[in-house]
This record gives structure tokens, sequence and C-alpha cells, in this order.
């Protein structure tokens, strides 16, 4: 029932700690703040330790309960506080019940225990073990401490009755320790079962260098703690045994000595008496003898001469025996040189081994000494009342006892009052039965040895001496010798638990904070290093080795950065040649047709920081032939760049040899798709435009529509059907298409690096902004609208770095202006204002457009002069920097230039004065070209200015 | 083309504004014909003149010759636009500018 009792409590820390452990998972209580949660931990564990107390049971009179695993298992398994908290509530709580009279006897150290264990699970979580909870083996370990302790506060505070201490104490400890420390084991258990931390694959979880060395400290301390433990044991066993030996051989001398003492004095007595009745009669007779020696009631009665020699005895045979012929009665010889009296020890004598004898002798006036013999049955007799109460009162140590046996091994002295009594009934077996009696020296074999016997039921350890026939016997109960040997085992080994564990936790947290602490921060910072921050710096200064180490990683991590730097800068310069090469296989130079008004074209490519596949390209297949393309080669990097100019050479060369452009790139795809390993494609929309008609034939591989304005209105998107990318498959036939288009008419392509384009809320630039930016630019040249597009998709990423190409190509065909008059008529005013206004419109400088009003007077005037057209049409086309101004009449055929130069250097009154027009317009015009066509004369005037 | 004429004793001062081309060259001409005689000196200002054609030329090489003969001819505040032409010309040798 006790054990229930018992079991149960100890069950209960597992319990709340399981139900914290689950209800921490849940909405409600995981909600609430930190310090709350150690509130209520605290507490709960308070309680328990509460009801611990108030449940505690009685095993062999000590009171046993779990009530310190609680606040230890708070502190461990739930934090500092908790367990903090809960030490203080169970420790008051036990010490006010010692003071209301419960447990007196244990209450200050029971409370204080209990308090303790708040503080070392406390202090464990929060300084050993980085506020985790530890393993279970740790909450074993701390609640035997814990206990220890408890059972050496006991101890402590009971000084001046260490006997009931100790008692108590070891019949408490072992229940105290495996309940609280098993409680605790328990809960820890438990909770790491339900965190599933006993399931983990061992391989999977590599341990950290902390807790193998801990773990390997703690298997080392325990072993230490145990060799020592058995040593002490040993050496206790060995102590007391030798103490019990000691004390026991000490007190049989005693009580030998005075029994000696006794026999000594009752034979000197004898033998004085006998001495001085021959020195008074002289007479050495044998009737004198044996009268003397029944008068004194001893067994022998020699008289011995000058020379040693028996002279006189009472046993005939004896005469004439020479005394210094034996060793026990050469002794006597020294009372012929000076000694008067000797007393032997009951012995052999020397005449017969058989035969033991105690002998006295006293000097006789006559010369000689006369020797009194003594045998055990006589003088036993004499003083057998003396040894009687010799050991009555004796007592050896506490419980341990003196016995004497005569010569039959019947008691004839003991403080119980069993004399008479044989000794093996008092359960003493001075000689095992195989054990012979010697009977040269009469003693049994193992006189002196300390024996393992049970005395009146008792186990003792019992030694004997024998002196004058009689069997000394010292007995000491085992029990007390066992006592004193648990005492200094327990303390030690208390002590040793404390000394250890201290030592451990000192060890541990010394390594911790010298070593694995410092590797910790060494780790992290490389850990920071291998993530790439190649600028954190470790600075571990705590000690030299450590210091050495940090400054070796800071200058190998500084040369890596150097060597990564420049190998970084060789990449990026072989990057920036490898996208200089690119860039300039793209036509660079802009205007492309500086001599053609009739259209202009732009393209820009601002690559990203790799080199990407984005191309455009554009040529004049013939003079009224413009090929224009845009394409995006899918990935980066140099492969993307590689398989762009495989396939813009492709391209180029098949429209070289192709007049449509559907077969252009049918013939590319098929030549781009022949070990096409690397799976890559481009995405391509190439026009062909028509300069006659002003239509474009185009085709779609897969690319984004592009952007077609017609004169006046707004963008649009261009969508068409689209075929099937390049490169990205065998046999693709594409299609054609056609977009009529006329002068003043814009089409704009892009790739998606423009409309994926993304801000820093990663929002896309989009194709609506890019239609809206290109409408806002309306009027623009071909360089404007690229350049107007590229500034607005900047303003919108701002800071964003972006990672695609951009690459735009605009081609516009040029608005044309044109007034038709009659030369005939005075219409020289229109015309000059048909240019001056077309030119003001086109925003052309002032300068140019003053020298073209001229050009225009000079070739109009001469038409309407020489010509004798009916009809002249006046063409203006403006483009950029450069302008064509032509002049088409149905006069008779007459070129101009066919006019001799004036000589300009002829002074005033020389000087002729036609042909100064013509003149100065050719001076002053790029280009000025005659044809004659179809009943027309063509004068077409160039003229470009610098921008 | 405005043509501002201011005779001072024998010197006739024209200054001309807009442009001198085929338009405006025969209302010139006719003007400086009418207005030279007896002048010993004709100043041209061209401060105002936008550009010159060659019909305009033509009046100035004209008038050059008529005032080779009876005094002077000189051209003041020549533009750029104007001087290049001389130049191209060979005017700038012929005329008077200052």
């Amino acid at each position: 029932m006790v054990y229930i009792q018992l079991g149960l409590a100890a069950l209960c820390p597992a319990i709340v700690s399981a139900a914290f452990y689950w209800s921490n998972k849940r909405a409600g209580f995981s909600k609430l703040s930190g310090k709350t949660k150690q509130a209520v931990y605290g507490l709960a564990f308070g309680l328990l330790a509460i009801l611990s107390t108030e449940f505690g049971s009685q095993v062999d009179g000590a009171v046993i309960s779990a009530r310190d695993a609680a606040p230890l298992c708070a502190g461990l398994v739930f934090g500092a506080p908790a367990g903090l908290l809960a030490g203080l509530i169970g420790g008051a709580w036990r010490f006010f019940a010692a003071i209301g009279g419960e447990g007196v006897y244990t209450g200050l150290g029971a409370s204080f225990t209990t308090l303790l264990a708040g503080l070392l699970g406390a202090a464990l979580r929060k300084w050993m073990f980085d506020n985790k909870r530890p393993y279970w083996y740790y909450g074993l370990a701390a609640g035997s401490v814990v206990e220890v302790v408890n059972m050496l506060l006991v101890f402590l505070i009971n000084m001046e009755d260490v006997h009931t201490a100790f008692e108590l104490v070891e019949k408490a400890t072992l229940p105290m320790v495996i309940l609280n420390a098993g409680a605790v084991t328990l809960a820890m258990l438990v909770v790491s079962a339900m965190a599933g931390e006993l399931r983990k694959v061992r391989g999977k979880n590599r341990n950290q260098l902390a807790q193998t060395f801990s773990r390997w400290l703690l298997l080392c301390v325990v072993l230490a703690f145990l060799v020592s433990s058995l040593f002490v044991y040993v050496l206790q066993t060995r102590l007391s045994a030798n103490d019990a030996e000691k004390m026991l051989s000490l007190y049989i001398e005693d009580v030998r000595a005075d029994i000696n003492d006794a026999s000594d004095d009752n034979l000197l007595k004898l033998t004085r008496k006998i001495r001085d009745a021959l020195d008074e009669t002289g007479d050495y007779g044998e009737p004198a003898l044996f009268s003397l020696l029944d008068a004194n009631n001893v067994s022998e009665i020699n008289i011995i001469d000058e020379n040693g020699i028996i002279i006189a005895s009472t046993t005939e045979e004896y005469v004439g025996f020479d005394m210094a012929g034996g060793e026990q009665s050469g002794e006597f010889m020294a009372l012929l040189h000076g000694e008067k009296e000797l007393v032997q020890r009951y012995q052999p004598i020397s005449r017969n081994e058989g035969v033991s004898m105690k002998y006295a002798g006293a000097v006789l006036q006559s010369g000689g000494f006369v020797q009194v013999g003594y045998d055990s049955g006589r003088f036993q007799a004499d003083i057998d009342g003396q040894v009687v109460g010799l050991t009555r009162n004796r007592h050896v140590g506490e419980d341990g006892f003196m016995l004497i046996a005569n010569e039959e091994l019947r008691l004839v002295s003991d403080p119980g009052g069993h004399e008479g009594m044989s000794l093996d009934v008092a359960g003493i077996l001075l000689t095992p039965e195989e054990d012979t009696y010697d009977a040269s020296s009469e003693k049994f074999g193992r006189e002196w040895q300390m024996l393992s016997q049970s005395v009146f039921g008792q186990s003792c350890y019992v030694m004997y001496g024998v002196t004058e026939g009689y069997y000394i016997i010292g007995a000491l109960p085992k029990s007390e010798v066992v006592f004193d040997r648990n005492m200094q085992l327990y303390t030690t080994v208390f002590i040793e638990i404390m000394v250890f564990a201290a030592l451990f936790a000192l060890i541990y947290l010394l390594v911790k904070k010298l070593v694995v602490e410092n590797i910790q921060k060494i780790n992290g910072s490389l850990e920071e290093i291998t993530g790439g921050n190649l600028n954190v710096t470790v600075d571990v200064r705590s000690n030299e080795e450590f210091m050495s180490l940090s400054d070796d990683i800071n200058s190998t991590v500084h040369t890596l950065k150097g060597y990564i730097a420049e190998a970084a800068s060789r990449i990026d310069r072989e990057l920036e040649f490898a996208k200089t090469i690119q860039v300039s296989t793209l036509p660079c130079v802009f205007p492309p047709y500086p001599d053609r008004t009739d259209f202009d074209i732009h393209a820009t490519m601002d690559t990203a920081k790799e080199v990407g596949g984005d191309f455009y390209d554009f040529y004049l297949l013939d003079e009224n032939r413009l090929a224009f393309l845009i394409a995006d080669v899918s990935g980066k990097g140099i492969s993307a760049a590689m398989f762009m100019m495989k396939a813009k050479t492709l391209i180029k060369s098949f429209a070289d040899k192709e007049s449509d452009v559907s077969r252009i790139l049918t013939r590319a795809n098929a030549d781009l798709c022949e070990n096409n390993e690397a799976e890559m494609f481009v995405t391509c929309w190439m026009g062909i435009l028509d300069l006659k008609t002003y239509t474009v034939y185009f085709t779609n591989a897969g690319h984004n529509p592009p952007l077609v304005r017609h004169k006046d209105g707004k963008f649009e998107y261009f969508k068409t059907r689209p075929g099937f990318v390049l490169a990205g498959m065998e046999g693709v036939k594409y299609k054609s298409g056609e977009l009529k288009l006329m002068p003043g008419d814009e089409i704009f392509l892009y790739t998606d690096g423009v409309t994926e384009a993304t801000d820093a809320h990663n929002e896309l630039y989009g194709e609506a902004r890019l239609k809206a930016v290109l409408d806002r630019l309306e009027g623009a040249s071909a360089k404007e609208i690229c350049l107007g597009v590229k500034q607005d998709v900047d303003a919108f990423v701002g800071e964003t770095p972006q990672f695609d190409d951009m690459t735009m190509l605009c081609l516009r065909l040029t608005p044309k202006h044109s007034i038709t008059v009659d030369p005939r008529e005075d219409t020289m005013r229109a015309v000059v204002s048909f240019v001056e206004e077309t030119l003001a419109l086109a925003e052309v400088p002032v300068k140019i457009a003053m020298k073209m009003n001229i050009a225009a007077d000079e070739i109009y005037s001469n038409i309407q002069r020489y010509s004798g057209a009916t009809n002249a049409q006046i063409e203006c086309a403006v483009s950029e920097n450069r302008l064509t101004l032509v002049f088409e009449d149905n006069g008779s055929p007459y070129n101009p230039l066919d006019k001799e130069d004036p000589d300009t250097t002829l002074s005033a009154d020389e000087r002729e004065i036609g042909g100064l027009g013509i003149f100065m317009v050719k001076k002053t015009m790029d280009d000025v070209s005659y044809e004659y066509s179809e009943g027309m004369n063509r004068l077409t005037l160039k003229k470009s200015w610098e921008a | 083309m405005n043509i501002q004429k201011t005779v001072n004793g024998t010197t006739l001062t024209v200054k001309l504004e807009g442009r001198l081309d085929t338009t405006t060259s025969p209302k010139l001409e006719e003007e400086l014909r009418g207005s030279v005689g007896g002048m010993t000196c004709l100043v041209m200002d061209f401060e105002k003149l936008e550009y010159i054609s060659s019909a305009g030329l033509r009046v100035l090489l004209a008038m050059q010759k008529i005032m080779n003969r009876q005094g002077e001819m000189r051209i003041k505040n020549v533009s750029e636009t104007v001087m290049e032409v001389f130049e191209i010309t060979g005017f700038s040798d012929i005329l008077t500018i200052e």
C-alpha cells in the first residue's frame, strides 16, 4: 500500500509535465506570455511538492516523499523561474509543517533541500543547458544529488546524535533517491517521448561537441565515483575489521594479563610459603617435601642446587635433572645469577613436552632454589573465583563482550551469566572439526585470528587467546563493526557524489565557456563566411589558442577574398569583352543609312550585368528592301551569347539567299536545330520592308508582338498568331504575314526585357506602360523613341537591378510632304513657304532651313524661268538629322548640274551673274543629284546636319 | 522685305529687312536704281537681312558695278548666313564688307 502510494507520487511530476507539454502545443495556453507561463508552471509544481509532503509515507520509520522531484522537474523541464518558484513554495510549506510538529527531525534540512532542488533545476537549465530541456539522465543525476544533499543535511543538523541520524539516513537514502530521481527521470522521459526525441535516429542528429563531451564527462565521473566508492568500501571494510581485530586482541590481552597476574600472584605466594618453610627447616628430605606439597596443594616441589641440578624432588625421576638442559627449565637458571623469584607461564615442561605445568621458583638461603610446580587443575581451582568476575563488567566496543572458558571449553566467565555452558552451545567453535588440535603447543590453530561466528545467535567477530589453560574469547557484533564502516561509506559516498557533481558541473562549464562557446562563435562566423559574407571576421580572443585560430581563419579568408576578387574581376573582364564583342556584331552606327531619308531606323540593346542572348539586326537587301529583326535567345551567359551569334549569322546568310522572310527563318531553324545539344531556342520577329510599296513581310517565331502606329494614330500591339520558336523543333515551316504601312508609320520591336522589367515591388513594367510611353513620344525620331522608352523603364525600375537584356528596335517611315504647283504661275512664294513650314514642323535648325529656302528659291526660279514645265512637285522629307528636297517637273530635260561653275575669282566688273544660283546650291547641299525619267526632271537635294 | 532708305548728303544708306530672294530682288533693284543717282556712297545695312539668294547677289553685283563708277559701296552688319553665301560665291572679294 505504501509503495503504491509512493509510486503514484513519483508518477505525478510526469503526469503534470505531460499535461503542460501538451497544453503548450494548444492555442489557449501557448498564447500566454512567457512570464505568465513560468508562474503557472511554478505554482503547479509548488503545489505538487506540497501534495508530496502531505502524502509522504513511513518506510521503516523514515518519512519518504517525492517532494524534491517537483521543483527539480519544473526547473529542468519548464524553465528556471518555474523551478525557483516551485522550490520556494515546496520548501516553505515543508518548513512550516516542521514548525507545526510534523517531521521535525528532518524539517530544516528537508525544506532547504526542496528549495535547493528548485535552485539546482533552475541553475542547471540556465547555465549548463542554455535554457534547453536536458536529457533525462541529467534529471537522474540531479535528483540523486539533491537527495544526497538532503541526507547529508540530516547528518549535519543532527550531529549530536549521529547514531539515530545515521539509522534514518541508512533507511531513507535509497528510497528517497529512487523516488525523487526516478520521478524526475520519468517526467523528462515522458516529455522527451512526447517531443519525439527518443525516436530520433542517432546518425541523423549529429551530437554537438558539448553534448558528447558532457556525456563522456558524466561517464568518467560516474566511473570515478564507482571506483572510488568501491575502494572506500573495501578499505573501510578492511579498516573496520582491523579495528575490530585490534580492539578484540587488546581486550583479550587485558583479560589475559589479569588472569596471569592472578595465577602468578597465587603461585608466588605458595612458593614463598614453601621457601620460607624450607629455609626455616633446611630439611629437603622427601617426607618434608611431600608434606609441603600437600599443605600448599601444589603438584610438584623441586630443590635445585647452586649448579642447577635437581637434588630433591617430589617427583623421584626428576632428581639429577640439569635445569640448564631444557628450554623451559633453563629459564630458572636466572635464579642462580641474582634473581630472587621467577614465575613461569603455564606451559609444556622441558622433561616432557606432553605435560603442561606452571612453575615458580625462589632462591633458598642455603644456595640454590626451590621450584614449585602447579598443574592447571590445581591453580585453576585456586583462581577460578577471581576469573569468574573478570569479564562480568567488560564491554568490547558498545555491544561486544568477553568470555572465558576453561580447558574443557566450558564458560567460566560471561557477562550474560551463562557460566558452565559449553562453548559450542554458545555458538563458538574455536576449532572447526577438520582443524586439528596442536597437542605440542596446546593451542588451537587459530589463536589470535579473527573468526566470524554466531555467538548467542548474534553474528559476531570472535577472537580468542589462551593463557594459563583458559580460553579468553572476545566477541564483537558484526553490526557494530559494519555500522562504523557504513557510516564512513555513506558519508564518503555522499561527499563524493557532491564533489563529483560539483566537479562535473565545473569542468562542464569551464569547457563550455573556454572551448565550446568559442568554437560555436568561430563556427557561427565561419557559417556566415561560407554563406558568402567574406567580410565577417572571427574574433575570439579569450585565450591564445583561439586567438591564433581566429587570426589564421581571418588571414585565410582575407587571402581567399583576394583570390575571389581577382577571379571575379577576371570573369567580369571576360564578360565585359564578351559583351563588347557581342554588341559589336550588331549594327551600332547610327544613323546607319545617312543617305536615306525615306526611313529612320534605330535600335538599342541594354545588356544586363550578364552577357545575354538578345539581338537585333537590320540590313538593306537591295535598294528598296530593308530586313529588320529582333530576337531573344533563351537563357543567359556565354552560351546564350554564342548561340545568339550563330542565330544572327545564320539568319543573315539566309536573308541574302532567300527572298521570302518565312523561308529565311525556316532554313535558319533547320540549321539551328542541328546539334542543338544545349536545348537552346530563339524567339524572333523578322520583317522585310518594301520601301516602294511600304509593305512589311514578316514572320514571328514565338516573339512578343510588336507595336505599330499608323500615321496620326496611336500605337497598337500588332498581334498575330506566332510560329514556333527557332531551334525548338526540326522541320517547322514558318508562315509570313503582310503589314501595310504608309510614310509616317512606325513599328516598334522589343524583347521581354522591356515589358518584364521589374520595380522594387516586383511589379512588371508591362505592355500597357510601354504603349503609353510610345504614345507620349509621338513625333519623335526612332532614336528618341528608343531612348524615351529606355528612360521610362529606368524611371519605373529605379534602383532595382535588372537581370534581362532590354532590346528595342524602332523603324519609322519618314512622313512625306509635297506640294504640286504650276511653274507658269506666280508660285514661288507658295513653294518657299511650303519648304519653310515643312522644315519648321520637323524642327530643322534655322540655319539649315535658311539654306534650304535659298536652294528652293534658286532651283524653283530656274524651273520657272527655263523649263517650260506646266507642272512641278516639290517633295520634302525630314528624317532625324537629314532631309531630302526633291523637285520634279515635266519640263524639257535639263540638268542644271551640267552647267559650268562660275569663276568666283573675277572682279565685280568682269563677273557674269548667271549660274550662281545652282553653284550656291551645289556648294551648300551635301548632295545634289539629277535624273530624267518618264518625262520628268527630278532634282534631289540632300542635306544633313549635326544633331 | 522692307527697304528703308536714308540720304545724308551724297551718302545713301539702305537698311534691308527680310529676305533678298527671287521674289524680292527686283523690287530692291528698282528702288536702288532710282536712288543712287548722284550718290557717291551707298551703304547697305544687312543687320536684319535673313538670307540672300542668287537673285539678290545679282542686284548687289549690279549696284557694285554702278557705284564703282560714281563712288563706293559698303555693306555692313553682315550676318553669318549671308557672309557664308558671299564667301561661297566669291562676293566677299568683290564687295566692301565692314
